[in-house]
């Protein structure tokens, strides 16, 4: 059994990425207390112990291999040092015992698909299906989000050295943290328990999900729960949830909800009619406090 | 001649220099740029508003620059069809506090986590101050970085990637007690960066009119500027001498160049983006993905250095006297910035009004439009272009012209580009790195 206080090695690794889950990395509020129990030997973004054709070479294993971007086997997308990404996962996934996949790129192809979306995928999914990189490894845990929440990526590297069981959904993600929804939280819960929409962007009252498209309450992770930066969430500041966590991420027309026969979609595993019959009777009451404003 | 290639590391992305070499000075470089994700076509027949969550997700460390130039080409669009766009100054205020946080954030992790780490790397000296993940001084510098970005992330939701703006003024509405909040974060930024990066007064810094003076103080940034004029910094890296800048900052809310010390207006009809040398042209000689950025066919500096220049601030102006366009002056520009966004965000903080409207929805306002519009913003690393040509409200044609495609372009061996210019003449790949690196190279944004 390794002990707790000993430091458990990281490589991290881009595919086709904005490097936007490294610097969501950066904001992470412990980063002592990470670095007393992690450390990273390899990050092409900044001074490391080894550089990448060190790591290549090496025989070595380590703990885990993060990967950040979409994967792919077409050569001219990515050129890290002259190897293509084919190369350097190939090599680096064999030795590491865990493959953390950051960010919705990594875990299901993600914004860079639209590209070329039959060459551009996640490790092991493509958007839903399981047409990824690899047909399978069950090395993989994914981490979605576009970005990560740098909480979501070390608490489960930590449950990972405590050598804790980490439980995954159907999406290989972390139940702790995606079983919860971005509606969970949510300072506009009450509105939208009474169907109450927001009047317009830019005010504290009302629901963002009716009209402005929000995907707060079928998109499967803890934002409103832990919060952004420590501070706020998208809701939070007036802003629609884009569903990012979920493999439909992108999705077109985001600041519109689709509607069927003028009626938005239902939020996860609520049956239509349960919803509706409640819609139209929530909707029968007036109440006045909720039409005002809020101060 | 001998050519060599020595590949750029430790920037956002990646980067290759082939250096072709004279009696052991660079005689010329092809700066090469060899990702491409195809960003401006993925936005082609999107709808409009759908922008505004694609394009900050060009670049993870500016993902709010691009959300700004977007929704400042969106707006563009309407007033363009005859839409009259009015922010309150509230939403104004916000939209320019939340962009500080992100260059306040991007300046402070590239003096901390670049420059010093690459500085001390030449030298082959260990850098006790600034080992990551082990030294005091870059916790606290991590430290920093996050506290800022706290502060713009109360008005933003999230950061990277937030998407807080609308047509029309700001998404969110913030209570007296989130501007308290706020400040609180910007007061431990201002602390760390008083003890750490100025060693004095925000005051005493922003009245430092000399780099002499500037050495005085006990900071990290003087340790840095000794350090750089032993090993002679301050005659490597010169260009041209040449500034631009599109955006609004501080008192400029005009497009303005210096030539030298001398400003005069510019005006943006005149940016032009060349195809020269990238795969886009489609010629056998083609070597980049990257594009390159000009004003009448002439290359300029943008960034923080040009910024500085053309507002005529004293303590760049000394140093540009002594330096010129040298490294040097780029790094102390860039903190010398700091200091100034950071005077800039407590001005907003204490001035915001919460009581007038985050948003105002533009009256006769049509989803479906079919118009072309401009935003230009400056980002942390200088302007920031979108153009956006939409049709029955689905985007025909994006173009992102990034800072980096105009200090990071090529040019040709009788009119190189800015960095290319920079690092002709040296005599080692270190310096040529370093250099290279003196402009913060984003090869996200470069190539998109």
């Amino acid at each position: 059994m390794p002990s707790l206080h000993s430091k458990k090695s990281i490589v991290w690794i881009q595919g086709i990425t904005c490097n936007g889950d490294t610097h969501s990395f950066f904001n992470y509020p412990q980063m002592k207390n990470f670095a007393k129990n992690f450390e990273i030997i390899y990050h092409p973004l900044f001074i490391t112990k080894y550089d990448l054709e060190t790591i290549l070479k090496s025989k070595d294993s380590y703990d885990y291999l993060i990967v950040e971007g979409s994967f792919t086997r077409v050569k001219k997308y990515i050129n890290r040092r002259g190897h293509s990404f084919e190369e350097i996962i190939d090599n680096l996934s064999k030795k590491a015992q865990y493959i953390i996949c950051a960010g919705s790129c990594a875990s299901y192809g993600g914004i860079f698909m639209a590209r070329d979306i039959k060459n551009i995928s996640g490790a092991l999914y493509s958007g839903e299906k399981m047409e990824g990189y690899w047909d399978k490894n069950k090395k993989v845990i994914n981490i979605p989000g576009c970005p990560l929440h740098p909480k979501w990526l070390v608490d489960t590297l930590f449950a990972l050295k405590q050598n804790k069981t980490v439980l995954l959904d159907e999406f290989l993600r972390p139940k702790e943290i995606y079983s919860y929804f971005v509606h969970h939280g949510c300072l506009r819960n009450e509105y939208f328990e009474w169907k109450i929409d927001t009047k317009n962007f830019g005010e504290k009252e009302g629901c963002l999900f009716y009209e402005q498209g929000c995907r707060g309450p079928m998109t499967h992770t803890n934002c409103n729960k832990i919060l952004w930066n420590e501070v706020s969430s998208k809701t939070r500041a007036g802003s629609p949830c884009l569903g990012c966590t979920e493999p439909d991420f992108p999705r077109d027309n985001i600041y519109e909800t689709k509607k069927h026969m003028s009626l938005p979609a239902t939020p996860a595993g609520v049956s239509k009619r349960a919803y509706y019959s409640v819609t139209g009777i929530a909707k029968s009451f007036k109440i006045d406090r909720l039409e005002k404003k809020l101060i | 001649m001998t050519i060599t290639k020595e590949i750029i590391e430790r920037i956002e992305g990646e980067a290759t220099l082939e250096l072709e070499w004279k009696k052991d000075k660079i005689s010329y470089a092809k700066i090469k740029f060899l990702n491409y994700r195809a960003i401006e076509d993925i936005l082609k027949n999107k709808y409009l508003l759908d922008a505004l969550m694609i394009t900050p997700r060009v670049c993870g460390i500016c993902s709010h620059a691009h959300v700004n130039a977007t929704i400042n080409a969106i707006e563009n669009c309407y007033e363009n069809s005859g839409v009259i766009i009015n922010l309150t100054d509230k939403a104004k205020k916000i939209r320019e506090l939340v962009m500080n946080a992100e260059k306040i954030q991007s300046h402070i992790k590239w003096f901390y986590f670049s420059i010093l780490p690459e500085l001390f790397k030449i030298k082959k000296e260990k850098f006790v101050l600034t080992e990551p993940f082990e030294d005091k001084e870059w916790f606290e510098a991590q430290n920093a970085l996050k506290d800022i970005i706290k502060m713009g992330s109360i008005f933003s939701g999230q950061w990277p990637h937030g998407s807080y703006v609308m047509i029309g003024g700001v998404t969110c509405d913030p209570l007296q007690s989130d501007i308290s909040n706020a400040q609180n974060f910007l007061s431990n930024v201002y602390e760390f960066c008083e003890e750490r990066l100025f060693g004095c007064s925000i005051n005493e810094f922003l009245e430092i009119d000399s780099v002499n003076n500037l050495l005085d103080s006990n900071s990290t940034l003087s340790i840095a500027v000794t350090n750089m004029r032993e090993m002679e910094f301050n005659k490597i890296g010169k260009s041209y001498d040449r500034f631009i800048s599109f955006g609004n900052y501080q008192n400029i809310d005009i497009p303005m160049k210096s030539i030298k010390t001398r400003p005069h207006k510019a005006n943006i009809k005149f940016a032009e983006e060349s195809l020269e040398n990238s795969f886009f042209e489609n010629k056998k000689s083609a070597f980049t993905y990257s594009k390159s950025a000009k004003y009448k066919n002439d290359f300029y500096e943008v960034g923080s250095l040009a910024r500085l220049m053309i507002s005529k601030d004293q303590l760049i102006r000394d140093c540009h006297r002594r330096c010129a366009d040298s490294v040097i002056s780029r790094i102390i520009a860039r903190v010398k910035e700091t200091a100034i966004l950071l005077e800039r965000s407590k001005y907003l903080l204490e001035t915001i009004d919460i009581n007038q409207k985050s948003l105002q929805t533009p009256k006769n306002i049509k989803k479906y439009i079919t118009a072309e519009g401009m935003g230009v913003v400056e980002a942390a690393r200088g302007t920031l272009i979108h153009r956006v040509h939409v049709k029955d409200g689905k985007i025909m044609h994006f173009d992102i012209i990034p800072p980096t495609v105009w200090n990071l372009g090529n040019g040709n061996p009788s009119n190189p580009s800015i960095a290319q210019k920079a690092i002709i003449g040296l005599d080692s790949i270190e310096k040529a790195d370093f250099v290279f690196k003196s402009f913060d190279i984003c090869s996200v944004c470069t190539t998109q």
